[in-house]
């Protein structure tokens, strides 16, 4: 493998003495060319470590390594990074053109390329006709636009963007995900990018770190993380997830993903069941995932599979799918099922519930549910 | 068809009956406005219009050595001052006291500002109310606190001289330098609150979007902080300049009347000759000075976009 764009070793930050850490000895590897999702709810730690690879703060511990070199405490304007800040902190005394020059006259870059590099940054972000416009004058989504061809433009060592859509309204954020994803993806900016939406993460990352209390609960693929959740808050914060406690049986053999088992489950209350996860966990209990979309809810007891009976509890129609909840014993589970012509349940019908065993997943951790009680 | 207009006729009186509502509304906010401004307009009237009118009424009538004032209509007042180059001396050092004062104020007061309006410290209330203090104590009381340190023996002097700095005392009382030195201090309450104020563009991300696009400290100073501080220098310079040049006890008493501006003429014209009109006179012509500089500032705020 290639030396990593960037690493972060062991970054810790305290805000005080005393206080818990903000961010807790934290690693992570970022490769060239990848944009990486920092995700998590607020207060996680995300925008502050962020902050620390702009050299916006200082580090309490721990190191920053890009391209190799350590720069854990070069000054900010010394590190040749490309920020785009949730206000955009577009500058108001200056046109869009001098904003997007700026970073250009500060590397003394000669005035015939400085045009001809704004010029193609506008371009790029398709704001090309708006260059002597006033800032105040945009629209936030042009705002937005302005703020990244201003990072871009000097051809930064990383592009860091801090919530960038947290300020546009709905339609105009999912557009500029795709135009920021394909415009990293044309740049091949090696990309950190702070989010609360987990939408946005799974949409435009290539990796993304789910963070949780100042530390890293998992860092994968946005299928990885889906798919195969290492903690509870990982599948609870990611998509919505069924748990279940299940004691682990023995492995059941058969085709099994890359490194993974099936085992027989008994699940509590509700029978035995086959479920996959990392080898070597039978014997002990742990938490089982099953996303809602992936139970297969029947009206009438199927014949194929050994299906779980419950009561519908409680319905919610959003046109294209119908969200149903089904009590079994003292468990209520969610379910999924897309809207036919058909008849559709209603509450107090009996529903059988069943899943494919590779759709039933076997948290790792035997100890996450206690910290997150914790 | 009587049947068909029926209805449109009926709906054409409704749209013109809301029409009319909604005007006698309109009229009924309008005088509710008025009845509320009434107060304040009568105020200014009685406090501020009438005795401005009834100045500039007096700068054209006549005063006699005694204090009688002969009412009638002569430019004698206006052509005495335009002539005479005392008049001319005084008006120039008053100018320059107030731009001078206004400079010294707004650098001085600028990094105490700019501290405060970027502090996000839980004692930022109190540090501001700190700084805005020195206007609890009266500008006579600031000036005789300033008379005791710049004196020939205040504390200054005899400190220097007892480091042996100094052999003759600095004359730092009696003169233009003192008094610029009291304006200053006595001003920067209103330069600090002022410019806090106009520091509205102002952010902590502008600055650090500027650094992390390769702007160093200084640089960040000189092309955005300052840039954006400028609506904020400006108008604290125009509230010192003004009230510089019309202030009349700190150059009185730390000029020791060695220090001659319009505002301590007027005084002596009017309280010791008894000259009214020549007075007045003397006040129109600071107004003017007044009304220069606001035109001049406004010039600029419009340029810089403030």
């Amino acid at each position: 493998m290639t030396e990593p764009k960037l690493s972060i070793v062991d970054l810790t930050k305290r805000y005080a003495a005393g206080l818990e850490p903000a961010v807790d000895r934290l690693n992570m590897e970022v490769e060239e060319g990848h944009l990486v999702a920092l995700l998590g709810p607020s207060g996680c730690g995300k925008t502050t470590t962020l902050r620390m690879v702009a050299g916006l703060m200082d580090p309490t511990a721990g190191s920053i390594v890009v391209d190799g070199k350590e720069i854990t405490h070069t000054p900010v304007n010394k590190r040749g990074m490309g920020m785009v800040f949730q206000s955009y902190a577009l500058f108001p005394h200056m046109n869009v053109e001098q904003n997007v020059a700026f970073g250009l006259e500060m590397r003394q870059t000669p005035k015939s390329e400085q045009k001809a590099r704004v010029a193609a940054a506008l371009d790029m972000v398709q704001l090309g006709h708006l260059g002597k416009r006033q800032t105040k004058e945009l629209s936030g989504g042009q705002q937005q636009r302005i703020a990244l061809a201003r990072a871009l433009v000097v051809e930064p060592t990383l592009l860091l963007l801090d919530e960038p859509l947290s300020n546009l309204d709905a339609k105009l954020r999912e557009t500029m995900r795709t135009e920021i994803r394909s415009i990293q993806q044309r740049t091949r900016a090696t990309t950190l990018f702070v989010t609360h939406d987990q939408d946005e993460a799974l949409d435009m990352a290539d990796r993304i770190a789910v963070m949780n209390g100042g530390l890293i609960e998992q860092f994968g693929s946005p299928t990885d993380v889906y798919e195969r959740p290492r903690t509870h808050f990982v599948a609870n914060f990611i998509g919505q997830a069924n748990f279940l406690t299940a004691r682990v049986g023995a492995e059941t053999g058969g085709a099994s993903l890359a490194g993974e088992s099936y085992y027989k489950v008994d699940v509590e209350g509700l029978g035995q069941f086959g479920a996959v996860g990392a080898a070597g966990l039978s014997g002990s209990t742990h938490e089982m995932v099953i996303r809602p979309h992936r139970l297969t809810v029947a009206l009438r007891p199927g014949a194929d599979q050994t299906p779980v009976a419950g009561t519908i509890e409680r319905v919610s129609y959003t046109g294209d799918a119908l969200a149903v909840a089904v009590r079994v014993g003292d468990q209520q589970l969610q379910a999924q099922l897309l809207t036919s012509s058909g008849d559709l349940p209603r509450t107090g019908d009996a529903a059988y519930l069943s899943w494919a065993p590779e759709d039933a997943y076997l948290l790792p951790a035997t100890t996450s549910a206690e910290r997150l009680a914790a | 068809m009587t049947l068909l207009q029926t209805p449109i006729a009926a709906e054409k009186r409704t749209d013109r009956d809301e029409g009319l509502l909604e005007k006698a509304t309109e009229r009924r906010n309008r005088r509710t406005y008025l009845a509320l401004l009434l107060p304040g307009l009568l105020g200014l009237l009685v406090s501020f219009v009438f005795p401005l009118a009834y100045m500039i009424r007096m700068s054209f009538n006549k005063g006699a050595p005694d204090g009688v004032i002969v009412e009638t209509f002569t430019l004698d007042t206006y052509i005495q001052p335009l002539t005479d180059p005392y008049y001319w001396r005084v008006t120039l050092d008053t100018f320059q006291m107030g731009v001078t004062v206004g400079i010294l104020c707004v650098l001085v007061s600028y990094p105490v500002a700019l501290f405060l309006a970027r502090s996000t410290s839980k004692y930022r209330g109190l540090l501001i109310a700190i700084a805005i203090a020195p206007l609890l104590t009266s500008a006579v009381v600031r000036t005789y606190g300033w008379m005791v340190i710049l004196g020939t023996n205040g504390l200054i002097n005899s400190s220097l001289e007892g480091l042996g700095l100094i052999d003759t005392p600095l004359k730092l009382t009696n003169n233009m330098t003192g008094v610029t030195i009291g304006l200053v201090e006595i001003f920067m309450p209103y330069a600090i609150l002022a410019m806090i104020s106009g520091f509205g563009r102002l952010s902590p991300q502008l600055e650090e979007a500027a650094g992390s696009l390769g702007a160093s400290k200084f640089k960040v100073f000189t092309r955005v902080t300052l840039p954006l501080s400028l609506p904020g220098l400006l108008t604290a310079f125009l509230l010192v300049f003004v009230l510089a040049i019309s202030t009349f006890i700190t150059p009185r008493l730390l000029g020791g009347g060695s220090v001659q501006v319009l505002a301590t003429e007027i005084y002596d014209q009017t309280t010791g000759l008894l000259n009214w009109p020549f007075a007045a006179a003397l006040s129109v012509i600071l107004l003017v000075l007044f009304g220069l500089i606001i035109a001049v500032y406004q010039r600029l705020t419009k340029k810089i976009g403030g």
